[in-house]
This record gives C-alpha cells, structure tokens and sequence, in this order.
C-alpha cells in the first residue's frame, strides 16, 4: 500500500468512527440490555400471554378477527400476524374500511389458543419498549431510523478502514500487545486494536444487519411496490360478492406451500393484498427457513390459489437480517456471547474515542523519536 | 516481534475464520450446530480476555 493510500484509509477510519460514535454507544448500551428482551419482559410481568395446554385445538382464525374487531367495531381487520417463536400469539392488525395503508389503524394481539386480548402496551410504558425506541429511531420516527441506518452503514465502513489501519501499523508489534505503561494513548491504542480485530467480523455482521434492519420500511415497500403490485396487478378483477371464510383462505394458501407455516395474512384491498386477493404469506420451520418467505394469491369469492411465488432475494436478505443482528437463533449461550460481544464493541468505540482526543497537537513534537512519529499518524 | 504481513494477519485471520464458522453454524441447525456456534464464538472473546488478564497494570507481563 503507498503511503498516500494508507493516509487515505487512516482518515476514512477516523472520521467514519467519530461520526458515528455517540450513536453507537447509545446502541451498544440498550443493545446489550435488549439482548435479553425476553428475559427482562419476563421478570417484568410485560411478557404476551401464550398460555394453552397440550393438545389444546387453535380457535379458527374467523373467531380470533371476531374477538378482535369487539375492540373496534368501527374498524376491519386488514392483516393477521403470526409469531414463528410463540404458536400461541396473534396480532391483527384492523383499520378504517378504506385504509390501505398501516397508519389510521390499531393492532390487537390475541392468544390463539384461548382468545385472551392483550393490551399491546406503547413503547414508552415498558422498559423494553423505550430501549427498542430508542436503539432504532432515537424517538423520532422514520426519519430517525434512517439516520440509524446511516450511522450503521459508518460503522461498517469503519469496521473495514479499521481493518486496513491494523495491518502497517502491527507490523512490528506482537499479535495483543498491551502497552498499558506506556501512556494513555499507547495502552489505548493497543486495546483498540486488540479488541477491534479480534472481534471484527461480529461487528461487521452485527453493524450491515443493523443497517439493513434501518432499512426494511424501504426494502420492503420496494417490495410491495415493484414484485407484489405487479403480481396483484396480473388479477385485477373487483369483488362482487361476499368472501370465503378467512379459515379456507388460511387453507388454500397452505395447501399451496405443502409443509410451511402462516405467516401474514393480507385482506384484499389492502397495499400488500390484491384488490380482491387475499396475499397468505407463508415460512418455513427450522432456524433458517422461517425467514424464508413465500406469498399465495387466494381469490376472495372462490377461496382458489390465483398465484403462488418466492420472494425476491433482498427480502430474504432483510429476513436473515434479524437473527444476525440479535443474536437470538442459538439459545441463552449465544445471547451471553451477544451480550459479550456488545461490551467488547463498546470498548473498542471508547478507546478509539480516546486515541483521537489525546492525539497529538504538534508534528514537531511527535517526530522527534522514530516511534513517537509512527503513533502520531496512527489516528 | 513478528516481521512481515503474514505474521500480522495469521491470528486475526484465524479469530475470523472461527467467528464466520460460529455466527453460521447456529442458523443450520440445533443441538451439536448450537456447540459448534458457541465454541467458536467464544474464541474471539477469550483471546481478548486473555491478553486482557494477563498484561493487566501490576500484573508480571508475560506475552
């Protein structure tokens, strides 16, 4: 590499990073707590009712969207959310009879076995709600999410500049050397380099699945707007008569997907349905495939499959997206490892933070030994 | 001291070989992909607390 090129990636590191730091401390802070968002929601009382008994048969879907629409009998429902971790939950989401979108409306969350309704708490109200808020938007809405994303996208330019950085300037030190007597930006330094190499491919994964995560109200609206609308667009006929039960709807959809599991269900006129399609959105089972997704188009008058399709692959990007970023597809052991990971990052975060702040002022002073010169255009 | 790029590169490449391995293993399946998850993940973190403990202020340094 020449000179000028390192020089390049060495400012590439340092002004991504400081950009990005402040925010990145406040998501290393509530990333680290909401790691264990179950076990907190649990010891809270906060967690959602998913309460049946073995063998228990579900309620079919028609009287769950009954007990739901008593909340709100001026609204309909629009979409029926299925949990892939908990069988027991349901969200249904209703809204105003002309409402396409998700805005104007309210969710309702039910047990599917028993039909309890939950009170869906607001964000601010439970400590696991605000720490969510606060690591994804900053309590500003879609404007702060992106600028979330954003600040992701840094860390993950950073984490790459870093790794550049690391090779010239290791090449005459040992593999975790710890200067921790040589002064705070050396033993800073040192640490900052330890601790940001060894663990940089977690922080890569951890920082663009965050940032793609940022970005899921646009990918998938690309979604919806691009593949989904052509494909509604392909059945465009209006309805004319009363629609089959949502339970046969349920049913076709499946029977279209042999040996998947629901997870959406869209009613027609809706964005993500068809002006009198239904969408049933289907998934797979194990750790990988549940984030796989398949989409049915089910006539509403006639209960039959119109179209059957995959999704694109940058909605199985953002879908995979999720557990890389959680840290959630290997048991409590591998939250502690998340958890364990989250620390180390913010360490890294601070000691770099330090290394710029006690950078040296004047040239004249670091070049005066040969390792003085080499720390001083470090940072 | 270690001379060359190869030196430098040796044990990062390998702690990021182990977290590649560890951050995919878990997603394909569970039970002996779950140990093969958590074990190779831990190496990274184990190293940092390792090189941590040992070259601590006070405590003897030895690499």
């Amino acid at each position: 590499m020449t000179p000028a090129s390192l020089r390049g990636w060495r400012l590439v590191h340092r002004w991504t990073s400081l950009i990005c730091s402040a925010n990145l401390l406040i998501l290393c802070v509530t990333g680290l707590i909401l790691v264990f968002h179950h076990e907190i929601q649990h010891l809270m009382g906060e967690d959602l009712d998913s309460s049946y008994t073995e063998g228990q048969a579900r309620l079919p879907l028609q009287s769950l969207v009954d007990i739901a629409q008593k909340a709100d009998p001026a609204l309909v429902p629009k979409l029926l959310s299925f949990d892939p971790e908990d069988k027991a939950v349901n969200y249904i989401y209703l809204g105003k009879p002309e409402e396409r979108g998700f805005d104007l409306g309210r969710w309702v969350v039910l047990n599917g076995f028993t039909g309890a309704n939950q009170m869906l708490k607001q964000p601010e109200e439970t400590l696991v709600g605000f720490l969510l808020k606060l690591h994804v938007d900053l309590f500003t809405g879609f404007a702060g999410q992106m600028f979330v994303g954003v600040m992701g996208l840094l860390f993950v330019v950073s984490t790459v500049s870093g790794l550049v950085v690391y090779g010239p300037f290791m090449k005459k030190l040992a593999f975790g050397i710890l200067r921790f007597g040589r002064g705070t930006r050396i033993g800073n330094i040192d640490l900052h380099n330890l601790f940001g190499v060894a663990t940089l491919v977690w922080a890569f994964v951890v920082g663009l699945t965050g940032a793609i995560l940022s970005f899921s109200p646009l990918i998938t609206g690309y979604w919806q707007k691009t593949e989904l609308a052509a494909m509604t667009a392909r059945h465009p006929e209006p309805m004319t008569g009363p629609a089959v039960p949502i339970d046969q709807v349920a049913a076709a959809g499946l029977a279209a997907f042999p040996g998947k599991d629901l997870a959406f269900i869209a009613y027609p006129g809706n964005e993500y349905a068809g002006s009198r399609h239904f969408s049933v959105i289907v998934r797979g089972h194990t750790e990988l495939t549940q984030r796989l997704l398949s989409v049915a188009l089910v006539d509403a008058e006639t209960g039959v499959v119109a179209e059957a399709a995959g999704t694109p692959w940058y909605m199985t990007v953002l879908m995979l997206s999720g557990p890389f970023h959680f840290g959630d597809y290997g048991g409590l052991p591998l939250q502690i490892i998340w958890a364990l990971f989250t620390i180390v990052t913010g360490v890294v975060t601070v000691t770099g933070f330090v290394v710029w702040l006690k950078r040296p002022r004047a040239r004249s002073t670091s070049d005066r030994t040969a390792s003085g010169a080499k720390l001083g255009s470090k940072a | 001291m270690r001379g060359g790029m190869s030196g430098v590169w040796r044990i990062p490449a390998a702690l990021a070989g182990l977290s590649v391995v560890g951050l995919a293993a878990a997603i394909l399946g569970d039970g002996i992909w779950d140990w093969l998850c958590w074990t190779t993940l831990s190496v990274p973190l184990a190293v940092c607390a390792v090189k941590l403990w040992r070259q601590w202020p006070g405590r003897s340094a030895s690499l």
